[in-house]
């Protein structure tokens, strides 16, 4: 049995054409891109587009990907792009919504530290101010917090400098500060 | 991290976003079909797309006094323009498709950095669909960059052809009508439609080429074009 490739292993292969070897990354990806594209879009139809979109367009563009940069966020900034032209086609903003209140979160037999801190009713108020961001600002904290990128990957995804990222980032937090506090 | 954040990350593991389908079996599939795809085009069922440009002076005898390429095009200048007529933008494109129907038939994958439109049109190795800008009708053409030589143009006296500081290498087409033929070859050489175009700005960007036809200024159509591939 041969040791597991690692990532970078896995592009070269890649960019001399071998198809099993992107496989193996969108299987590694395909779960955020997912959920990247989903916070962005606004629903699953076209998350789903476009995460397959993104990544056939990354497999042609994997000549210009420069060797040794990750692969991650140079991959969102793709798919988040496929998800923002389906968003605008549609003319409609995503909203998010809630779990069944009585739905336990993804297989934790107890509440996480930081699930601990919600009640249902502070749960509710902090979405529907998150809905409540203006969509520039919105779509920075979705992805930064529920998505769980990095400022430099949300900045990428969102052909955005990370400055400008940090800004929205603070301004959203003081809107939602108002809500929670 | 604050106490705000950490309730955004709880919130975050609470919201109702679906569980994403195992995408490999369809990207590997859609990565893998498309060089056969190509390559039966060069073979069998390449289509031409023919795009012509001409000098039309007087004398009735029409001959070919330069031509150049940029991508996929071919620009000729002949002395009279082929016989042609006001048409449709979509004229000889086929019938209306879905963006999916569309790239799986022209096997080329959008780029469009804007609003989409519902209907596109398709020919193996081009898509095209119609984008409104500033109040009026532009159509996009994308060709797939590696089928060289399969477009041409001819233009009359009062066209005008210049560069354009756009993507690799561009070109703007002005002022009197141009002829625009799409033609179809599958081992021979087929002309499926002819009419006058137009402003035309072509430009090539990575392996593909791109043309915006329409009523719009030189400006305008920068603007429109920049924004497709930003």
């Amino acid at each position: 049995m041969g040791r597991p490739l690692d990532e970078s292993d896995l592009i070269g292969r890649a960019k001399r054409g071998d198809t099993h070897a992107y496989e193996e990354l969108v299987h590694a990806h395909q779960g955020i891109a997912f959920r990247t594209a989903y916070l962005i879009a606004g629903n699953a139809a076209d998350a789903e587009d476009a995460a397959q979109d993104g990544f056939v367009k990354a497999w042609r563009a994997l000549g210009r990907f420069r060797e040794g940069a990750p692969f991650r966020p140079w991959l969102l900034q793709i798919v988040a792009n496929e998800a923002r032209n389906r968003r605008r086609s549609a003319g409609r903003r995503a909203h998010l919504a809630l779990r069944a209140a009585t739905e336990q979160p993804s297989g934790d037999a107890a509440p996480s530290p930081e699930a601990s801190l919600l009640s249902a009713e502070m749960r509710g108020a902090l979405l529907a101010a998150v809905n409540e961001l203006p969509e520039d600002q919105r779509v920075v904290i979705a992805l930064r917090f529920f998505a769980g990128l990095s400022e430099h990957e949300v900045a990428e995804a969102l052909s955005l400098p990370e400055g400008t990222v940090k800004s929205r980032s603070a301004r959203a937090l003081d809107r939602l500060r108002e809500s929670y506090d | 991290m604050t106490e705000l954040e950490r309730a955004l990350v709880a919130l975050g593991r609470e919201l109702d976003i679906p569980a994403g389908p195992d995408l490999r079996s369809r990207v590997r599939e859609r990565i893998e079909r498309k060089p056969r795809q190509r390559r039966a085009l060069v073979l069998a069922l390449a289509l031409l797309v023919a795009i012509g440009i001409a000098l039309a002076v007087p004398p009735a005898r029409s001959a070919i006094l330069r031509f150049f390429h940029i991508g996929s095009v071919t620009i000729e200048r002949v002395e009279t323009l082929p016989a042609a007529r006001e048409r449709s933008l979509v004229a000889g494109l086929g019938p209306a498709l879905s963006l999916r129907e569309a790239e799986q038939s022209s096997g080329v994958p959008l780029v469009l950095n804007a609003p989409r439109p519902r209907r596109f049109y398709a020919r193996p190795g081009l898509l095209a669909t119609i984008l409104n800008y500033h109040g009026k009708s532009v159509l996009l053409a994308e060709l797939q960059g590696d089928q060289t030589g399969l477009t041409k143009k001819f233009a009359g006296p009062d066209t005008r052809v210049e560069p354009a500081p756009i993507g690799s290498f561009g070109l703007w087409l002005e002022g009197g009508k141009h002829v625009l033929t799409w033609v179809s070859s599958s081992g021979e050489t087929r002309q499926m439609e002819r009419r006058l175009a137009g402003n035309v700005l072509l430009w090539t960007e990575g392996n593909r080429t791109y043309r915006l036809e329409g009523g719009l200024n030189r400006g305008q159509m920068l603007d429109l074009g920049r924004q497709i591939t930003r």
